[in-house]
């Protein structure tokens, strides 16, 4: 299968919560284009709608209304469990507060995604090496995550997002809990993964962080007010 | 994605699960731990009770038996009761000659507590006149010498066949008692047979046996020797099957009319009644150990499931990333169900490990006369496939619970 140029097509997508007598707008409108290998951050100030727009991609969330296409295929009203599947075998999260298991080893972290994907993969223990060494991270394979620093821990959540090959890294403010130092590494490696052929949206609070990508998009009151690329 | 797999895996993270959170998982097992325990060690010692019950009804005749004994005549009769001879050895012959659906016959003369003496030591031991085919209609094995004989019958023999009682209480230093000389009442005897040592059966052990306390004499020997009579206290009969028990008590009816002149002094008894009995005890014992086990087995259950829902709540988080990496609702309820079945099958299983042990102590402990199944095959996959059951129903809803959550609130959540 060769993969299409478009990965996603948005067209006045709405995501409405109601709360009490209220409607929340979480998203108001989103028409978006992403296509393959690009990087985009998303900024905008708190309750502006990042969030939501990236559970959107992430289809851990439906829309309201409005239209969405996933590698050109319609994919506005699909259910839980095809949601699941397009998440086991097509998307990668990182998440800001990293959300590995305790439980389970460096290693079995990072191969957890593909006991849950379709896709065959051969030799999952060398696949999971494969994904430690792109993030740099082979030395600790088999220790556990409470072993390690912050930005340690979210290079393995890095590792993780990648071991399925996905179409799309979704990653809601990756360096929220990192230091100076952590996000510029974390970042170098995002950019360097960019160059590896990944496509990546993150959402991020920090114009340095906000940099490394080609694309920014700016939301407000759950729409898109800004969207350029450099 | 094959099912072999997914419940290797199942089990694997099951394990996974209850290593890295050992103490609550044994407190989560403990109530089908000790349900299990408590049914199988139960059903072991009652097991054991019945089946010793059970097989010496079959030993001494079973259901295939029908004991005729004097009654007093009905009402009606009184006044001319006394025409009847009552039960005599003439009964006997008259069933053994006319009634050919009868395929063994002994009469029983109860001599009762005798004293019996031999090399200067005394013992009182239970004594009964009997025929040859006694012996077939209850199965003992002679281990040395012969049981009693036609000819001891026709001779009035003064022979004995003993059990091992009295050779332990008079002869201590033999094996064999065959050929030694006893008194009793004045009158010298010789042991002609000695019947084998009731043993324990397999997983029963020392059965104080009531059976090697019998002893028995020709019929015809205690009759003329000790009773100056022909009286015979009752009389056995062997039928060949089931069907035939029917028209056999109608014909021994029918004989024993004749030769006691009308009067109704006699009445046939079958085994039916002991034997429905017996089932009714079994299944007295069966429903009640069944109660308590359900009962166990429900509270352990309800443990398990206090805990799991315990579990899922403490991973929420887990399920989260489960879900947002890709795990369908259906990956993470397999997950907590497996979860669930995998500490209650273990729990069942330490169970039994634990009923074995409780058995081998019981075993030790308990008074003679009692037996004990150690390894009550039947009891133990029940309690086995019960507590997987039980596991089984009681992950259900907290692995709905976990299956139903929306990633995104599990991903929020503190
Ligand atoms: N489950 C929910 N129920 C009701 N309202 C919600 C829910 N989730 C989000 N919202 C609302 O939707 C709006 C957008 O929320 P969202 O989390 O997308 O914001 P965000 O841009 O990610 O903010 P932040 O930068 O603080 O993370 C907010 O007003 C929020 O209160
Ligand atoms: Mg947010």
């Amino acid at each position: 299968m060769t993969d299409s140029e478009n990965i996603f097509q948005l067209k006045d997508l709405r995501r409405t919560y109601i709360v009490g007598s209220e409607k929340v707008h979480a998203l108001d409108g989103i028409d978006l284009t992403i296509t393959n290998r690009e990087f985009i951050a998303v900024i905008g100030t708190s309750g502006s709608g990042k969030s939501t727009l990236m559970n959107m991609l992430g289809f851990m969330d439906s829309p309201t209304s409005g239209q969405m296409e996933f590698e050109d295929k319609d994919v506005t009203g699909i259910d839980g469990s095809g949601r699941a599947r397009l998440r086991a075998n097509r998307i990668g999260f990182v998440f800001q507060s990293f959300n590995l298991l305790p439980r389970l080893n460096v290693l079995d972290n990072v191969l957890l995604p593909l006991s849950y994907s379709t896709k065959k993969f051969n030799n999952h223990h060398d696949l999971g090496l494969e994904a430690l060494e792109r993030v740099g991270m082979t030395h600790r394979a088999s220790h556990t995550p409470n072993q390690l620093s912050g930005g340690e821990r979210q290079r393995v959540a890095i590792a993780r997002s990648l071991i399925n090959n996905p179409r799309l890294i979704l990653a809601d403010e990756p360096t929220g809990n990192l230091d100076s130092k952590n996000r510029g590494r974390i970042m170098e490696l995002f950019a360097s993964l960019m160059s590896e052929g990944i496509t990546l949206a993150l959402v991020t609070h920090d114009d340095a962080v906000a940099d490394y990508a080609q694309r920014k998009i700016r939301m407000e009151d759950g729409r898109i007010i800004e969207d350029s690329k450099s | 994605m094959n099912p072999v797999g997914d419940i290797v895996t199942g089990i694997n993270n099951g394990m996974r699960e209850i290593w890295a959170n050992k103490v609550r998982s044994v407190l989560s097992m403990s109530g089908i731990i000790l349900g299990v325990a408590a049914l199988v060690s139960m059903v072991g010692i009652v097991q054991g009770m019945l089946s010793t019950m059970r097989e010496s009804f079959e030993q001494s005749g079973g259901v295939l038996k029908l004991e005729v004994h004097p009654k007093d005549a009905p009402e009606s009769q009184q006044h001319i009761a006394g025409i009847s001879p009552s039960m005599t050895w003439r009964d006997y012959i008259a069933i053994k000659k006319a009634i050919p659906l009868a395929k063994y016959t002994t009469p029983i003369v109860d001599m009762r507590w005798s004293r019996f003496v031999a090399q200067g030591r005394r013992e009182g031991a239970m004594i009964d006149g009997v025929t040859p085919e006694h012996n077939n209609i209850e199965t003992r094995e002679i281990e040395y010498g012969r049981f009693i004989a036609d000819i001891d019958i026709r001779q009035k023999s003064p022979v004995i066949v003993i059990g091992t009682h009295l050779r332990d209480e008079l002869f201590p230093e033999l094996q064999s008692a065959v050929g030694q000389k006893m008194r009793m009442q004045g009158q010298v005897y010789t042991i002609v047979g000695q019947f084998v040592e009731e043993q324990s059966l397999p997983g029963q052990k020392r059965r104080w046996n009531i059976e090697n306390r019998k002893n028995y004499m020709p019929a015809t020997t205690a009759m003329s020797r000790f009773q100056g009579d022909d009286k015979v206290n009752e009389i056995h009969i062997i039928a060949y099957q089931r069907e035939d028990l029917p028209d056999l008590i109608n014909q021994i009816e029918n004989t024993l009319t004749r030769t006691h002149r009308g009067i109704n002094d006699f009445e046939i008894r079958t085994q039916e009644d002991q034997l429905a009995e017996l089932k009714k005890l079994e299944n007295s014992f069966i429903y009640s150990l069944g109660g308590i086990a359900g009962i166990s087995l429900i509270v352990g259950g309800i443990g398990i499931m206090n805990v799991m829902l315990a579990s899922v709540s403490e991973r929420i988080r887990e399920i989260g990333v489960r879900k947002a990496i890709g795990a369908r609702s259906y990956d993470i309820f397999i997950q907590f169900l497996f979860e669930s079945i995998v500490t209650s099958v273990l729990g069942g299983i330490v169970g039994l490990a634990v009923s074995v042990g409780l058995l081998s102590i019981a075993q030790n402990l308990i008074p003679e006369g009692q037996a004990i199944s150690i390894f009550p095959i039947s009891a133990m996959f029940y309690g086995f496939l019960f507590s997987s059951t039980i596991g089984f129903i009681s992950g259900i809803y907290p692995a709905m619970r976990a299956a139903r959550l929306d990633p995104i609130d599990a991903l929020r959540y503190e």
